[in-house]
């Protein structure tokens, strides 16, 4: 166990160096800078300012040596756009991505084991092709289009949800307030992320219960209830396990369009500001960030493995 | 087991009949609460209370000067801090913190009286001293690169006289200085800034500002909002409003969506895709407003093969420009001569050389360019090669569908124009930053004042003559107005620097957008001025149940 976790912290180390390495090259010989951001009036002398004031007269390599120096010492830098801690900055909107994640993740792995076992039993009936159906629907239907759909419906039409914003926080929580600026976006995200786990749960299904173990639990009476739930859904779940696993990091490194339309200030958002303003040191701390989150989960899900399948040990 | 499950479904409804009813009563109260509260009498006429809501794109900071301060900050620091002067109703420069101002003969020395009962919002009295501070160490030092310290070149210093009266003190006459204190130059609070890096005081531009204006902050959330309270401390007219919410939006089909369900008050609509469907919506209005802006073609003039003024007149001539501000524009502008907005009613003018539709005149013009047709292609050649021209653009609001229809009518009198579409910032570094480009479109917004100096002297074809016009004739006439004070002299100066950019083209003139305004009709008292002007009007809005 020792050995395995020391080889993917090692694995780990050298991916988020390879990352941080590719993305700072990227961000920084992209076209236009800091100093491009300025207003179009701005002079040569003031974008001149701007360039040594961000030490961005350096050439990269050297800027990245020592942006990786700070970085080793938990020092993200500071945002060029509001001069305040990358780490506060991320900080300060994790949390709300976070809770869209929750919501999401619970809500589709409830719904989506649920359908994708129904998918299984009604094989080849109406139920399944109504299930696959929706799901096929569900996975093309563009985010940004079927959120100004839902605005349209429920802000404008009806008047019953409010149509951006996450509602009151702080001494002002209020649960309904809560409650009704999630419900959107949570459901956007949940229409991208259900079709993925019902397919993976019923084929993943479809294969377990045509193994022999199913058919002798069957013929030794077992209820059919009993049969799919214990029996074949808990070795059905390896792939579903693996499949929420690439999920979560993909929510919680920011559902980019998701939050821009619903004005949720998330880690999704922050990437845009953060591209559109050219801010290079809030560009680097969340892509460790989400680096981070992809290299954890996987750690979590090979752990998982073990835990639901015993004969899958850590290799 | 049938009865049981007919149970769970019920409950099931149930649950989603409760949830729905909840959304309806929920939507309900807080569309009350966002229309403003306590509104029990019924009063026509200016009141007290309620709030307006104005969409920002991205987050703010609260310092006029910095050099992150782009539009969604300057609709912001105009309503918390103050300037010397503000735009009056009739565009001319109005007293804000100065209640008045002269000049000196020889132009070098503008004296302006300051206002005596002015506080900070944390109290303290506002004084010469800070306007010195912030001319002085901010705008002026060099090594801060502050927005806008453009207009102030000439300034030397400001010296401070007594306690009200503060000394601008030019290395050579500004007419426009008064125009120049109006516009985003707002004096910020020394005994707050004094010995501090004036950029990374984040306590104060990202967390609590101090200014002087009829507005202070109440609390901000990075990312959702800015909200303002009223400062029963003003010193100018009586203030209605009880705050001023500005959300974090940065889709702008949100902010048609949210003015539509009522979340949102007034702003200026940039995409006018949507405008019939605002039109048509109950509650909401839209005004069009004419601004100080123009939009331009330009051909770089260090570019031998743009300079015969022929090529720059036969493009005006191949765009149906009447055609392009009806289609994409919808109607809101009007076709342009010259830099010289009609907003500036003092000084525009419309009796000079003007270009209609007519391609065979494009194509005239252009022979006797010496571009022709040799090889019957369709396009024109010079010196056996075709002629093509290089089209870099930003995308941004409506440029880029712009750019296409200027293309196909290029093409129509035989120009080979190469569109070249790219993101607005790296446009920025090519077209503004590194000046290669061989075309672009694009537009200036400016003070109201008719100084474009900045724009078209040849002195400043490093700064913001971006085409590199130069015209030791249409310099004097700059120079000329820019020195003289006087309204009246002003106008005939400028009067003759509109004939000759009208026929000289230094710009390819396009159109003067107007500003297409949509707000909630119950938001009443907003002066007639584009929406970034009236906000320093913002005390005088009220609302109307």
């Amino acid at each position: 166990m020792l050995r395995f976790m020391i080889n993917r912290a090692g694995q780990s180390a050298i991916l988020l160096l390879i990352v941080t390495l590719i993305t700072f090259f990227l961000v920084n010989l992209a076209p236009g800078g800091p100093a491009s951001t300025m207003r179009m009036e701005a002079t040569e002398e003031e974008r001149q300012a701007i360039v040594e004031k961000l030490g961005l007269d350096q050439p990269v390599h050297i800027r990245y040596v020592e942006w990786l120096k700070n970085a080793l010492q938990g020092d993200l830098g500071t945002s060029f756009t509001s001069s305040e801690p990358v780490i506060q900055r991320i900080m300060e909107r994790l949390p709300y991505t976070i809770e869209l994640t929750i919501f999401t993740i619970v809500i589709s792995v409830i719904l989506g084991i649920f359908f994708g076992v129904i998918s299984t039993v009604k094989r080849g009936k109406a139920g399944d092709h109504v299930i696959n159906f929706v799901s096929v629907i569900g996975l093309s239907v563009p985010a940004f289009w079927l959120g100004l759909m839902l605005i349209l419906l429920f802000s404008i039409t009806f008047k019953w949800l409010p149509s951006s914003g996450v509602g009151p926080r702080g001494a002002e929580f209020e649960l309904w307030g809560w409650i009704s600026h999630l419900i959107m976006p949570v459901l956007i995200l949940t229409t991208t992320v259900l079709p993925h786990i019902v397919r993976f749960t019923r084929s993943s299904m479809l294969e377990v219960t045509s193994q022999n173990y199913i058919r002798t639990a069957r013929a030794k009476g077992a209820k059919e209830s009993v049969v799919l739930y214990v029996h074949a859904l808990r070795n059905a779940l390896i792939p579903i396990i693996t499949i929420i696993g690439m999920l979560i990091p993909r929510l919680l490194s920011g559902a980019v369009i998701t939050e821009a339309i619903f004005g949720w200030t998330g880690i999704g958002t922050l990437i845009i500001d953060a591209a559109r303003g050219r801010d290079y040191p809030l560009v680097m701390g969340i892509t460790v960030m989400i680096t981070i989150v992809v290299v954890f989960c996987n750690l979590i899900v090979d752990f998982l493995y073990s835990r639901v399948d015993p004969r899958v040990k850590n290799v | 087991m049938k009865s049981k499950k007919s149970k769970i479904l019920s409950l099931f409804l149930l649950s989603f009949v409760l949830l729905f009813s909840g959304c309806n009563y929920g939507g309900d109260s807080s569309s009350t609460t966002s229309s403003g509260e306590g509104s029990e009498e019924t009063t026509t006429g200016p009141r007290k209370g309620g709030k307006v809501t104005i969409p920002i794109v991205a987050d703010p900071t609260f310092n006029p000067w910095h050099p992150n301060a782009y539009a969604e900050s300057n609709v912001i620091n105009r309503v918390i801090f103050s300037g010397l002067t503000q735009p009056g109703k009739d565009l001319l420069p109005a007293p804000d913190l100065a209640k008045e101002w002269s000049t000196s003969e020889d132009g070098l020395e503008w004296t302006f009286i300051l206002r005596d009962d002015v506080k900070w919002h944390d109290g303290e009295k506002f004084t010469a001293e800070d306007v010195a501070f912030t001319f002085n160490e901010v705008a002026l030092n060099k090594k801060l690169g502050a927005n806008n310290s453009s207009y102030f070149q000439k300034l030397k210093e400001v010296q401070v006289v007594d306690d009200y009266t503060v000394k601008f003190i030019l290395a050579s006459p500004v007419a426009a200085l008064p125009a120049y204190l109006s516009f985003n130059t707002e004096i910020i609070p020394k005994h707050i800034f004094e010995g501090q890096d004036p950029w990374e005081l984040t306590s104060f531009n990202k967390q609590k500002p101090v200014g002087t204006g009829s507005f202070k902050i109440k609390s901000y959330t990075s990312g959702q909002t800015v909200v303002l309270e009223r400062n029963d401390d003003y010193y100018g007219e009586k203030v209605y409003l009880d705050e001023v919410e500005y959300k974090v939006l940065a889709d702008a089909n949100t902010h048609v969506a949210q003015v539509l369900s009522g979340e949102l008050s007034i702003f200026a609509l940039d995409d006018l895709a949507a405008i019939d469907r605002i039109k048509n919506a109950e509650g909401v209005e839209v005004v069009a407003r004419d601004t100080t802006r123009f939009f331009w073609i330009i051909l770089n003039q260090q570019m031998e093969q743009f300079q015969d003024v022929k090529v720059r007149q036969a493009v005006l001539h191949a765009i149906d420009r009447q055609n392009i501000i009806d289609t994409v524009l919808k109607g809101y502008g009007t076709i342009a001569d010259t830099g010289i907005a009609p907003a500036l009613k003092e000084y525009y003018t419309d009796d000079v050389k003007r270009y209609e539709y007519d391609p065979e005149q494009a194509k005239k013009l252009l022979s006797e360019a010496g571009l022709k047709d040799t090889n019957g292609d369709g396009l024109l050649e010079k010196d056996g090669k075709t002629f093509t021209i290089d089209f870099k653009i930003g995308i941004q609001g409506d440029i880029e569908a712009v750019s296409q229809m200027v293309q196909q009518y290029l093409k129509a009198v035989g120009l080979d124009v190469k569109l070249n579409t790219m993101e607005w910032n790296a446009m920025i570094q090519d077209v503004v930053v590194k000046r290669n480009y061989e075309m672009s479109l694009n537009w200036w917004r400016y003070p109201s004042d008719p100084d474009l100096s900045a724009y078209m002297h040849s002195a400043n074809v490093k700064g913001n003559n971006i085409p590199a016009y130069q015209n030791a004739e249409l310099d004097k006439l700059l120079d000329a107005g820019a020195q003289e004070s006087d309204v009246g002299k002003r106008k005939e100066i400028y009067v003759e620097a509109q004939k000759m950019m009208a026929e000289q083209l230094p710009y390819i003139f396009l159109w003067y957008p107007q500003e297409a305004q949509v707000r909630v009709k119950k938001l009443k008292g907003v002066p007639d001025l584009a929406f970034g002007d009236a906000l320093h009007y913002i005390n005088e809005w009220y609302i109307e149940e």
